[in-house]
């Protein structure tokens, strides 16, 4: 609700105007069926992850962000 | 101040420092409202805002605490529960049917034959209730949102100590209660009547006030909203004339005495300020109740019953005699006409309990300290707001409810206005007393809303809504359209009464539209290329310079989230152009593309600084040499063609492309020429028959062509296969999301969107199931009358039948529907070539 999250380029700002990219995953994949598992099955640990969140409501630049999702604390 | 409340035919007298309950209580009112299942009256209780009793409606508005509303001359105020009237309450003959009526009975009751539920249901809506909404549209309340180091929630002796000490160190404090805050505090900055309703993750406290919603961000929140007194539960506890010491106190503060003679429990400190504001406003005392620990506090020539227990309360419209068992063990009636209960205090932590683990958030003063330890007596209402008694809670124990999460949900308590504030601790000791494991014996879990909040502050937008407006949105309106939104977008969606007329300027002659909400990116640098090939699934290798071509936007899952148009623009880059409500997602995947996979290109949005104009129709070339120098043949500038030209002394990046299937050029100028460029195009179009053309003429056009709105007619998981549109993926090539297609490649989707010919009708089909038989197979997604064809044609997608095959003989409704080719109109396209 009131999450924040730290962007390099705007400091702390509320998460709402971010939208949520999901989890850091490699870009590709060597071949179909590890890309199948690159797409679809994502970690979704309960701790802390790697995240891509993308600024929209301000700079509009792509960010890494580490979250613990049982917490939400974010640096 | 004088002045009077309307209570029905009554007036009621005011005086200053009136609420509106203590005006009530002095007209000698003592039943505020009829409970909530069985109709029993129910008097002033807690005082404090807390419980459900004294509940009214003032001047429409149901839910008013009345114990803690100021009183305002001319309020028309009405108490609930009761008919036809509180006092004479025929429904009241509920109270003697408890066996018809178990706790849980809708549950079980009214299940065969089906239809007496449907009866059962307007008779139970009808009986209960706590007042009736106001019908009709809410508007919005207004939000804002507050920054600051501590908040400190509840203004009483501890929370103006704890901001006090705050400003002091220099924080940045605010300070809300719900009600008023007299003297405020020096440095501090003091929200007074705004109430908090719930916390958040954040932390984020949200107020609700008269003024709005109030979203605060602190680092720190502390919590001193104190604490309520103890709820005790006997038999009979919930009599009008039963009150908590704050409600006796509360009364004689404002001048009212509460009763002639009166029976006080006392069984901590606080008791003894109730008893001595009662004996100060002159009512006599019968006799004091006291634990031995506090017998010698007791004030002398005061009847003193030490260690006595209450067995009940008696009376049958109000409280008449307090019933004990003495501390010899006898049983004694006690009369009176007022029995105050002062028992102990419980914390008002609910909005502490709301906070995540590890949250900066903390309780000071009575909110923090331990409650009181009650014994809960054998019968009695434990929930006064939905009339749960303890042989209630008894009940749903032995029916194996033996958690305080599943008597809560099997019984209802805790879930009324109070929200457990009286009954919560009450329902875990239940459940502990009767040996339920510590986890089932716990308090329920607190969740927001914390006091009774209107709707309008509950649909308070909690962001500015940006109304996205084009450079012609004066002259669209000038123009007399209607204009509404379409996405973050205001747009027109018609000029006129007759949408046929736009319609007609289109396919027959020529017609304009502003387009400028189209997404628009410019792809430049090195590896801009490079990009576009990897993000697309769309073949680039061959696209010349001055050419475009149809773009499929894919994610990795080579899912379809936007379509548009890739307009190579040689030397200068690359040009891409989204749906209007695509923008935001087409700009954030092009440079997640260019960000991860380390493309040395930049991605230029120019939504904003462009606008664009749609000049469409047979004629639509010949309007439009009459306003440039450049060449605009059909050799010179071809379908699909991208060239710059100058319109009307306004430079134009121009691409031969349309949705509608006419000739058409899309002139993308900068925004602020936008006005200029469409004054002169109306203009010179006026001798053509021009007239401009809104999103309902658009979607017919576009329909008659077959094109599907993404978002419209699309569901998130389609892919190009499951909307026909294959062609538009470059078969062989990497691009994101080429691996999941490859996965896919071998079987055919489950599901497709298809053209639809329908016997009759328009849009209102759009959203219709499509059966066969019976079966639900498909759904209409979009649908028209299109004129020049003279048929109702529409979109939708249709399921694999068992067999195999995909069904081409269906029904919407009683609308026979057949599977047919798309696109409906010129599918050569002849006349978009043209």
């Amino acid at each position: 609700m009131a999450l924040r999250v730290p962007c390099p380029n705007c400091g702390w700002r509320p998460s709402t105007e971010f939208a949520w990219g999901g989890e850091l995953r490699p870009v590709e994949a060597p071949d179909v069926e590890s890309d199948f598992a690159r797409v679809f099955l994502p970690e979704n640990a309960a701790g802390e992850q790697a995240e891509r969140w993308f600024h929209l409501l301000g700079c509009r630049r792509w960010i890494l962000v580490q979250r613990d999702t049982t917490t939400n604390r974010v640096r | 101040m004088g002045g009077r409340l309307r209570l029905g035919r009554r007036r009621v007298p005011l005086d200053d420092g009136d609420t509106i309950a203590s005006a009530m209580y002095r007209a000698g009112i003592r039943t505020f409202s009829r409970s909530l299942k069985y109709h029993r009256r129910r008097g002033l209780y807690c005082g404090t805002g807390e419980c459900p009793n004294c509940l009214v409606t003032v001047d429409g508005v149901p839910g008013v605490r009345s114990c803690v509303t100021p009183a305002r001359d001319g309020m028309r105020v009405r108490r609930e529960g009761g008919w036809p009237s509180v006092e004479r309450d025929v429904l009241s003959v509920l109270d003697r049917l408890h066996a018809l009526l178990p706790v849980g009975f809708y549950y079980k009751t009214f299940i065969r034959p089906r239809w007496m539920w449907a009866m059962a249901d307007r008779i139970i809506r009808r009986s209960v209730g706590l007042g009736r909404l106001p019908v009709g549209p809410v508007v919005a309340g207004t939000s804002r949102h507050l920054h600051c180091d501590v908040l400190v929630v509840g203004g009483g002796e501890s929370g103006r100590a704890a901001a006090v000490s705050a400003a002091a160190r220099g924080e940045r404090t605010v300070l809300c209660d719900e009600g008023e805050v007299p003297d405020p505090p020096e440095g501090v900055e003091v929200l007074a009547r705004h109430a908090a309703i719930g916390t958040y993750e954040g932390p984020m406290v949200s107020l609700a006030s008269g003024e709005g919603l109030v979203e605060v961000h602190p680092e720190r929140v502390m919590i001193a909203t104190g604490a309520t007194e103890l709820h005790p539960v006997f038999p009979g506890n919930d009599l009008p004339g039963v009150m908590l010491g704050r409600a006796a106190a509360g009364l004689v503060r404002r001048g009212v005495k509460p009763g002639v003679r009166a029976v006080v429990v006392v069984e901590h400190d606080e008791g003894f300020e109730h008893l001595e504001a009662l004996r100060s406003a002159g009512v006599r005392i019968a006799a004091v109740v006291v634990p031995g620990s506090l017998g010698s506090a007791v004030p002398d020539g005061l009847r003193t019953l030490v260690g006595a227990d209450v067995l009940r309360a008696e009376g049958r419209e109000r409280v008449r005699f307090a019933v004990l068992r003495d501390a010899e063990g006898v049983t004694r009636g006690i009369g009176c006409d007022v029995f105050v209960l002062s028992t102990g205090r419980s914390p008002r932590d609910d909005l502490l309990r709301m906070s995540a683990q590890g949250e900066p958030v903390e309780a000071v003063g009575d909110a923090a300290a331990a409650a009181s330890p009650k014994e809960m007596s054998t019968a009695g209402y434990v929930c006064l707001c939905e009339d749960v008694s303890v042989a209630d809670l008894e009940r749903a124990w032995d029916e194996g409810y033996r958690s305080s999460e599943l008597l809560k949900r099997y019984t209802t308590a805790t879930m009324g206005p109070c929200q457990g504030a009286m009954c919560g601790r009450h329902l875990a000791a239940f459940a502990a007393a009767r040996g339920a494991a510590a986890n089932a014996a716990r308090r329920t879990t607190a969740r927001p809303l914390a006091r009774p909040t209107p709707l309008e502050i509950l649909a308070a937008p909690v962001h500015e809504v940006i109304d996205k407006r084009t450079s012609l949105h004066d002259l669209h309106v000038a123009a007399g359209a209607r204009v509404g939104w379409s996405g973050p977008w205001l747009r027109p969606f018609a000029y006129g009464d007759d949408p046929q007329e736009e319609y007609r300027a289109v396919r027959e002659r020529v017609s304009v539209m502003d387009v400028g909400t189209l997404g628009k990116f410019l792809l430049t640098g090195p590896d801009a290329k490079d990009l576009v090939d990897d993000a697309f699934p769309t073949r680039v290798d061959d696209l010349a310079p001055g050419r475009a071509r149809y773009l499929l936007a894919l994610d990795e899952a080579g899912y379809v989230f936007d379509d548009g148009l890739l307009c190579s623009l040689g030397a200068e880059g690359w040009y891409v152009t989204s749906t209007s409500g695509g923008a935001d997602r087409m700009e954030g995947w092009l440079r997640d593309r260019a960000d991860r996979c380390g493309f040395r290109a930049h991605v230029v949005d120019l939504t904003a600084e462009r606008g664009a104009t749609l000049v469409a129709g047979p004629l639509a070339r010949e309007l439009l040499v009459g306003l440039t120098d450049d060449p605009i043949d059909r050799e010179a500038f071809p379908h699909m063609g991208v060239r710059e030209v100058t319109v009307a002394g306004v430079p134009c990046g121009a691409i031969r492309a349309g949705f509608v299937g006419e000739v058409a050029f899309e002139l993308h100028h900068p925004r602020s020429r936008g006005p200029d460029l469409w004054r002169a195009i109306v203009e010179a179009g006026a001798p053509l028959g021009l007239a401009p053309h809104g999103l309902d003429a658009l979607e017919v056009l576009r329909l008659e062509k077959g094109h599907p709105y993404v978002g419209q007619d699309t569901l998130p998981d389609d892919t190009p296969a499951k909307l026909g549109l294959e062609w538009a993926v470059h078969a062989g090539k990497r691009f994101a999301g080429s691996h999941a297609l490859e996965r896919l490649a071998g079987s055919s989707p489950e599901r497709r969107l298809v053209g639809l010919e329908f016997d009759r009708g328009g849009a209102e089909l759009r959203g219709v199931p499509l059966r066969v038989g019976a079966r639900i197979v498909g759904r209409v997604t979009s649908a028209a009358r299109s004129p020049i064809l003279d048929r109702s044609i529409g979109l939708g997608w249709i399921r694999r039948e068992p067999e195999g095959l995909f069904p081409e003989e269906l029904r919407a409704d009683r609308v026979g529907v057949r599977v047919v080719p798309t696109p409906f109109y010129d599918p050569a396209g002849d006349r978009l070539r043209g």
